[in-house]
């Protein structure tokens, strides 16, 4: 087993960086793109309660849909490749970034915008300076989330002709061949807690230059 | 607590003995007749059950039994008949090297079955159910490709898609370029299986692998399938195998049986697929259908 999975290796070498590459490419893509739609809507969401309910339903009902689901049936409307799996991907990335965003916001403590707006911050002012700040763990956490739970979806991507390592993963399944099934589950894994581990450490950063 | 685990228990033991029972006297009198599965399959093994039936016997159908269990399952005898395939029958499950001759292929896993399991393999049908390569009708027109021969002199101008699998396995990919010579595609992308004729159709690639009887082949002013030139791929000629004892308990039934396969090609399977696959009818109502045109 160990010898073949290190024959698959050294041959097939060009072929799985550029699968490892494609896979982090839709992932990131993917969490780039719920994170700009996951933390405005949440921002808005955090204003009053109605517009919470009105604002996570869809996403909530959204997410309930097997990734699998909503790659065949985006099909038709996208066609097949990158852009069908990033939309996926992002659908499946939103609402951890969501409710996240929300809690962030709303747990920003009164009394900190009253002195904002008591030292005479403008509204804008008091958003960047003092409800963000105070919200954005709460939003890295959310996106942290996002990241593993995107990047273990991505071996969906192969399905679709997106490429990434549920090529490996896929092949395995057709042959029947467990050195490839080790192989692509265990560079996922790698990479999504690589990825995760990176996240933390970039978060410890920025959270203290603030 | 402990009350409700025993009644539990009893009642999962009655249902076991229960279904044991019944499958013992089942096997009594009925043949049972089981297909693997897939659409194909379903539909050969339907138009064997109702030949027997409009013959007079009774059958039991042990329908869609996972395609790598269904030679266990006749073994323990599970099932009587089966539609099974000369090609699988000699790389899959005797694990013999490639024949490309349908009639060496045949003869060779009739009197391994017949020596190894005391399994008959009954006449075999034109119908051909091998691996294949298909190519959309613009880029064949456009390079004049209807062989893989053509293909491979072609293959920089066309985007591949695989399912992953046909690039390693021994009778996919490496298989062909040791016959045919390197295959340098354009771009060699992977699809679900599902998805191959839907991405060839859209124009997201040119060529697939595909199986020669895949309903969806039949619309061929959009699909080509290639001509396998230099005979790489083994004959998958379709066959009914038969318990040696049920055979012989029964002897009409090979009559019945090889005339139902003699109609049988790889025009009409691939239309009796489509009729599934593409026109989305039941598999019942399509086997039915044609076992009227011709009883």
């Amino acid at each position: 087993m160990l010898q073949s999975i290190a024959e698959y290796l050294s041959t097939h070498t060009a072929q799985i960086l550029v699968q490892i590459r494609d896979h982090l490419l839709i992932s990131l893509l993917a969490l780039a793109a719920a994170s700009l739609i996951g933390i405005v809507c949440g921002y808005f969401a955090s204003r009053s309660g109605r517009a919470e309910r009105w604002i996570t339903l869809p996403f909530n009902v959204l997410r309930v849909v097997p990734s699998l689901a909503i790659l065949v049936l985006l099909i038709p409307v996208i066609g097949t490749g990158v852009k069908s799996a990033v939309t996926a991907l992002a659908i499946l990335a939103v609402p951890p970034i969501l409710i996240n965003t929300v809690v962030g916001f709303r747990d920003v403590p009164d009394f900190m915008t009253e002195c904002a707006a008591g030292i005479g911050m403008t509204p804008r002012e008091t958003l960047w300076k003092v409800q963000v700040p105070q919200a954005l763990p709460m939003i890295f956490a959310g996106m942290r989330t996002a990241l593993v739970e995107v990047i273990a979806s991505a071996t969906l991507a192969a399905k679709i002709g997106a490429g990434g390592l549920g090529e490996i993963i896929f092949t395995g399944l057709g042959l029947n061949r467990a050195d490839l099934l080790i192989i692509g589950g265990v560079a996922v894994a790698i990479l999504s807690l690589g990825c995760g581990l990176l996240f933390d450490i970039a978060t410890k950063k920025i959270i203290k230059w603030k | 607590m402990k009350k409700a685990i025993k009644t539990f228990a009893a009642a999962g033991l009655a249902v076991i003995i229960g279904a044991a029972v019944s499958g013992q006297v089942l096997a009594g009198d009925a043949i049972r007749v089981g297909s693997k599965d897939f659409t194909e399959n379903e539909i050969v093994a339907e138009l064997y059950a109702l030949a027997l039936e409009d013959a007079g016997y009774e059958v039991e159908r042990v329908f869609d039994v996972a395609s790598s269990v269904i030679h266990t399952s006749i073994l323990n005898d599970e099932v009587d008949v089966y539609p099974e395939y000369t090609g699988t029958g000699l790389i899959s499950i005797l694990q013999l090297d490639p024949i490309t001759d349908p009639q060496e292929v045949y003869d060779t896993v009739k009197d391994a079955y017949e020596e190894q399991f005391s399994l008959t393999w009954l006449d075999y049908a034109q119908a051909n159910d091998g691996q294949g390569l298909f190519i959309s009708k613009e880029a064949s027109d456009e390079y004049g490709i209807t062989t893989i021969s053509d293909l491979q002199a072609n293959a920089e101008n066309l985007r591949f898609a695989s399912q992953g699998e046909f690039d390693e396995r021994e009778d996919g990919l490496p298989g062909l370029e040791k016959v045919y010579g390197p295959f340098n595609w354009k771009s060699s992308k992977v699809y679900d299986n599902g998805l191959k004729y839907n991405v060839v159709e859209e124009g997201e690639a040119d060529v697939s692998p595909a199986y020669t009887t895949e309903g969806r082949l039949s619309e061929t002013d959009k699909f080509v399938l290639l001509e396998d030139d230099k005979q790489v791929w083994p004959p998958y000629n379709l066959a009914p195998v038969v318990r040696d004892n049920v055979l012989e308990a029964n002897p009409e039934i090979a009559d019945i049986l090889n005339k139902v396969d003699a109609t049988l090609d790889t025009a009409t399977i691939t239309a009796l697929n489509a009729k599934v696959d593409v026109d989305k009818e039941e598999y019942e109502d399509v086997a039915a259908e044609y076992w009227e045109t011709i009883k």
